[in-house]
């Protein structure tokens, strides 16, 4: 009786500080002034939703090309990691720790010096100021954390029912399909959710790579926090947040209708 | 052993790519349409232009300015020479570091035609061979519109421009606060002194290098040593600290009585706005001489908020446009410059924008003066006439840093025994 008291007061702290920011934000996007000690905003303002429905930049292609461009860094990069992690995982092979350790390797470079030094580089490919360019920096920052993921969740599920498959005479494809793809599903979905996330929150990098071309709803939002207009970063952030909890729901929906459907 | 043979492939791995990086050769693109700028006549340069795509990159942080260039400058562009522009929000910064890697790489066409650039930055980059120049002479509007013996015309930050750059908007320091809150305004170094015995802990200005807290510490030593001295001063740390002397002094006299008693400051100007605003202060300061009118409108400053400036004067300089040295569309970003330059965008951008045209009044028709001088330009400002007869001239740009270094070593958290 006590514990269950207990988890429920901390279920109910952790959803105030995580909620309780993001009501701010919805606030702060309407709010005029609000100085202290005022424990409500003084005056109130549509400014920042005329701005982002009306303004100059479009909304909508912004959102549509931020979303695209995450949610295929998401797909791509869960794809490399659960090939990686099986690789890794599953086979012995020389130089297996190498391998492992070389997935994880973008970790260790700050994420600026990495954006400038492959900015040079994709100059001289012609890859500088592009769609494509932009994406492939995301996935090198994405995938660390994609393989650290599928890394774990695949050790734990192991070979072993898919060795039974194997014996029962299904081919390898199949046997990978039916016997482990299912038990992978929970990290399938972290790992969108993450690659996502991380794609989605670029700034530096799609500056730096995408040249300015390349334009994402970080690239919008960023200088409105860095000028201080604190209504309209609060209703662009508010955005941001809103459409990446979508775009979550998405992918669980999206996952476990595969699954009642029976193929998953 | 086996960590150390690992190092060693990394080694080879990072040695191989950027080995990669160096060898691939460029030669990309011609860039402009075979067009020889140099020889070319203006109607030629306007007809190159014709249908093409022009960036501009500048700081995007301003939605005002954001919404200006896409609707105002866009369409006039459009309309008058059929050409696409193309906005694009950059910290200068950025911008620089991204065109010094395009130099570096060899790559003779670029992405960025048009940049807002002035003072540090322009030095650097010209000094650097970032920028495409002389181009300035070409420009009709130039000729039309702009004093060219002007000394912000022929100087940014007391260097030479030579025609690598074309104004776009004059900025000047104004100081402001809520006249319902402090009646007084400090018009003077001592008045200020007095000002922030009256409120302690109310009053502080953001830590140079910011661009306006760095403006405020000069005006603070043009205040108290005079500004003449500085024109042709020589950039050098020693020189600099014994004739600024008096105004570190009072800098630190200011100290005591400023937020957080001067141990330190905020990092930026958006941080000092945002705590006037919260009323947190009761004074800021802003680099945008209108910018008390804009808030106002926006429902950000009460409308009790005036702007105020020293009776000796503050700080005005001049931003600009400028064209990077691998511009794809040279012509294009010319014919853009120029069109900003023109009586009817200035207008539009003292409207709206409500910024310090850099028109020449002299060389304006009388209906385009009577027009920029029915210019509504809203509560708590000062009139164009107020400033520009309080408007003293910036440092040398090299002078900037070295004062900027002093600032840290010689002000922030000390104190007059």
């Amino acid at each position: 009786m006590g514990k269950k008291w207990f988890s429920r007061l901390l279920l109910l702290v952790t959803a105030v500080c995580i909620l309780l920011p993001a009501a701010l934000l919805l606030v702060w996007s309407v709010t005029g002034r609000w100085p202290w000690p005022r424990l409500t905003p003084e005056t109130y303002t549509l400014r920042t939703l005329r701005e982002l429905l009306f303004g100059s930049t479009s909304l909508l292609r912004l959102l549509g090309s931020s979303v695209a461009l995450a949610g295929t860094t998401a797909v791509l990069s869960t794809a490399v990691a659960v090939l990686t992690a099986r690789a890794t995982e599953l086979y012995r092979f020389p130089g297996r720790s190498l391998a492992r350790f070389c997935g994880l390797l973008p970790l260790l470079i700050p994420g600026t010096v990495f954006a400038i030094g492959v900015h040079l580089v994709f100059l001289r490919l012609g890859l500088a100021d592009t769609v494509a360019g932009v994406l492939l920096v995301h996935l090198v920052t994405a995938l660390p954390y994609a393989i650290a993921i599928l890394t774990d969740v695949t050790a734990a599920v192991g070979a072993n029912l898919e060795e039974q498959a194997a014996v029962l005479g299904a081919g390898p494809l199949a046997a990978f399909r039916w016997a482990t793809l299912p038990r992978l599903v929970p990290g399938i979905l972290s790992s969108l959710s993450m690659a996502f996330t991380l794609s989605y929150s670029q700034y530096f990098s799609t500056l730096i790579v995408g040249g300015g071309r390349v334009r994402t709803l970080a690239m919008v939002l960023v200088p409105y926090i860095q000028s201080g207009d604190r209504p309209l970063a609060s209703a662009y952030a508010a955005v941001f947040t809103g459409s990446a909890l979508l775009v979550f729901a998405l992918f669980e929906w999206a996952i476990h209708r595969l699954e009642r459907r029976g193929e998953l | 052993m086996r960590v150390k043979r690992m190092l060693t492939l990394l080694l080879a791995l990072a040695m191989a790519l950027s080995l990669a990086a160096c060898g691939g050769g460029s030669g990309e693109g011609t860039g402009s349409a075979g067009l020889d700028l140099e020889a070319a006549s203006w109607e030629e340069v306007v007809e190159a232009a014709r249908g093409t795509t022009v960036t501009f990159y500048g700081w995007g942080g301003d939605e005002n300015r954001n919404n200006w260039l896409n609707s105002a400058v866009a369409d006039y562009v459009s309309e008058r020479y059929d050409i696409t522009l193309e906005v694009v929000g950059m910290n200068i910064e950025d911008i620089l570091a991204k065109l010094a890697g395009e130099k570096e790489a060899g790559t003779e066409a670029g992405s960025i035609d048009m940049i807002w650039i002035n003072g540090e930055n322009f030095y650097s980059a010209k000094e650097n061979g970032l920028l495409y120049g002389p181009f300035t002479d070409k420009l009709p509007n130039v000729e039309a519109y702009i004093d060219t013996e002007d000394p912000e015309t022929l100087n940014d930050f007391s260097m030479p421009i030579e025609g690598y750059e074309a104004p776009y908007a004059k900025a000047q320091l104004v100081l402001y606060n809520d006249s319902a809150v402090t009646p007084e305004a400090p018009a003077s170094a001592q008045a200020l002194l007095d000002y922030c015995r009256q409120y302690p802990g109310r009053v502080t200005y953001p830590a140079p290098p910011d661009f306006t807290g760095s403006a405020f510490v000069r005006n603070i030593i043009y205040e108290v040593c005079g500004w003449e001295q500085f024109q042709d001063m020589e950039a050098d740390y020693d020189t600099v600290k014994a004739a600024i002397e008096p105004a570190l002094e009072y800098l630190r006299e200011l100290n005591p009585y400023l937020w957080n008693e001067g141990r330190t400051f905020p990092d930026t100007s958006t941080t000092v706005d945002s705590m006037f605003a919260d009323g947190e202060l009761v004074m800021s300061m802003s680099y945008a001489p209108f910018t008390v009118a804009t808030g106002i409108d926006q429902g950000l400053l009460s409308d009790t908020t005036r702007t105020f400036v020293f009776d000796n004067g503050t700080i005005g300089n001049t931003n600009y446009m400028a064209i990077a040295f691998n511009s794809p569309n040279k012509a294009g970003a010319m014919v853009v410059i120029d069109a900003i330059l023109s009586a009817e965008v200035q207008l539009s951008q003292y409207e709206t924008l409500r910024e310090l045209p850099v028109v020449d009044a002299d060389k304006l028709s009388q209906e385009e003066r009577a027009a920029f001088d029915a210019v509504d330009l809203g509560q708590g400002v000062l009139t164009q006439a107020e400033l520009l007869s309080h408007r003293l001239p910036e440092m040398p740009a090299d002078l900037v840093p070295v004062i900027e270094e002093i600032w840290l070593d010689e002000v922030v958290g000390q104190y007059n025994d």
